[in-house]
């Protein structure tokens, strides 16, 4: 590699022999010190060799001693391209413009990217560093990235931080937006409705009034804190040494709207059915594989490696195709196809009766955790065998739980949605615990 | 010739005796065949002859006749020789 290298800075040619006088002219060389290389028969009696550029002239001395002409075939090397070069001044020019004019382009801004924004329109941060005198077609020696950036800080409302970074033609604009708390609608008037049937086991309100009491059965979607609370009563609101008439005649107020919150639990009840054949029947992988690689060409397949036959009996078949992609209308139909094989094994299990009917009743419960929320506690479970009058060799279970569990929900207050309960300026029936 | 004979010999038992190469001692060929592609001769004295098919190459006291096809001379150097091509038979001629 060095070796090719250095002839070729040093140029080199490669002159041709006749062979009648060739051992003489080889030998008489190379005592002489000249490095000869690449020496090949060429045919028609001749032998062409290489030969270092520098050697040329010691080489001629050869020759005439050893009365063995040469003739130089072809010339290769630096100098030879320079000499060839310095003849074509126009193409010399040309590449030398080409060089100035990459060089005059690529100082000037072609890209401007935005990263980073998503709520903010790129536009309006183009507009800005606009402003600062960062544009496409800006020469890159003339932006300033500090005063871009404090620029369109300064212009864009909700950003917390801009970086500007001159990436050869291309600058790139990264901008970090203000991150704002989010809006929980703490102060839009909501309630608390139930989110499915049940029994209201406890209810605990923090803001809001109570609909229900313990013990009441409640629908789904029923409202159980209300949003509406009423004016206090005055009687109520007496307490014992005080004097009722201390601002007397005050006119009612309004029905105050607010934030519902509170826990309700109830108790829930799920039921699931599950049946269990005494004997089951599946197939079951065996952890062995066979890969097939398959090349197809329209409808023709070639297979690369792998079996032509599967050796196995059961087995499931796993296909990836890759194809080239599609290009405008044009789909080359060439797909190579990897299949894997994995060997299946049917199998047969017999339960016994109390085995089939703890396996139901596990599966029937582990679909009933599933239902429930992360926070239920489950009271009381109860498994029924499902009996039939003809014997047969299924097992029905059927599972009834009760869980406690809590069924509030928050939602945005609607006036109309199961009434405000206050018709007449007076509170609901339930009190406030 | 007895009294040349008798020297190499002596030069020989020489350096057997003091494990010196042979190369270096006696002034023989030292030939590295890579594969049956190429064939480097060290210490030679020159070409004898040379075509595609055969190429002789004059060591000390013998001749080295490499046998093949398509035989080019790699390079040659003042004391290296490399022959390049699908080599058959390489034979001392004495």
């Amino acid at each position: 590699m060095l070796f090719k290298l250095l002839a070729y800075l040093g140029g080199f040619v490669t002159i041709a022999v006749s062979e009648d006088c060739l051992e003489k002219f080889l030998n008489m060389a190379s005592t002489r010190g000249i490095y000869l290389w690449g020496i090949a028969n060429a045919g028609r009696n001749r032998v062409e060799l290489k030969v270092r550029l520098s050697s040329v002239q010691p080489l001629r001395h050869v020759a005439r001693m050893t009365r063995c002409r040469f003739q130089i075939v072809e010339r290769a090397g630096l100098p030879f391209f320079v000499g060839r070069m310095k003849r074509r001044k126009a193409l010399l020019g040309g590449a030398l413009f080409f060089v100035v004019v990459l060089y005059i382009l690529s100082s000037f801004v072609w890209f401007v990217d935005v990263t980073g924004n998503r709520s903010i329109a790129r536009e309006q941060v183009c507009k800005a560093a606009r402003q600062a005198g960062l544009y496409r077609g800006v020469p890159k020696w003339s932006v300033d990235t500090a005063k871009v950036e404090e620029t369109v800080l300064r212009q864009v409302p909700g950003l917390s931080w801009v970086g500007v970074y001159v990436d050869g033609t291309r600058v790139r604009i990264k901008l970090v937006e203000k991150v704002l708390p989010p809006d929980t609608g703490q102060e839009k008037p909501a309630d608390v409705v139930a989110v499915k049937d049940g029994l209201i086991k406890e209810i605990l309100v923090l803001n809001g009034q109570p609909r229900v009491s313990e013990g009441d059965t409640v629908t789904a979607g029923q409202v159980l804190i209300s949003a509406a609370v009423p004016p206090p009563d005055p009687e109520e609101n007496l307490e014992p040494g005080e004097e009722p008439s201390e601002e007397p005649e005050q006119t009612p107020e309004p029905v105050k709207y607010v934030h519902a919150r509170g826990i309700v639990r109830a108790r829930v009840w799920y039921e699931d059915y599950k049946e269990m054949p005494l004997v089951e029947r599946g197939v079951r992988s065996t952890g062995r594989e066979i890969t097939k690689l398959c090349m197809k060409i329209g409808g023709k397949e070639i297979i690369f490696m792998g079996p032509r036959q599967i050796p196995y009996e059961h087995f499931e078949a796993q296909t990836n195709g890759k194809r080239l992609p599609a290009w405008r209308n044009i789909s080359i139909p060439v797909e190579f196809i990897t299949v894997k094989y994995h060997e299946a094994k049917p199998y047969v299990h017999r339960y016994s009766k109390a085995q089939a009917r703890r396996l139901a009743s596990e599966r029937a419960l582990a679909d009933i955790r599933s239902r429930m929320p992360a926070g239920a506690r489950i009271l009381k479970k109860q498994v029924q065998v499902v009996e039939t009058n003809e014997p047969e060799d299924i097992v029905r279970v059927k599972v009834l739980v009760e869980a406690l569990e809590e069924i509030g929900k928050e939602r945005p207050h609607v006036a109309d949605r199961g009434g405000s309960g206050i018709v007449d300026g007076k509170r609901g029936s339930q009190g406030n615990n | 010739m007895a009294w040349k004979d008798l020297k190499n010999k002596f030069k020989r038992q020489f350096s057997d005796y003091l494990e010196l190469p042979g190369d270096i001692m006696l002034d023989l060929p030292k030939i590295v065949l890579v594969g049956n592609q190429q064939v480097f001769i060290e210490n030679h004295r020159g070409i004898q002859e040379y075509n595609p098919g055969l190429v002789r190459v004059v060591v000390s006291d013998k001749i080295i006749e490499v046998t093949g096809e398509n035989l080019t001379l790699r390079n040659i150097l003042p004391d290296e020789i490399c022959v390049e091509g699908q080599i058959t038979a390489l034979t001392f001629l004495s």
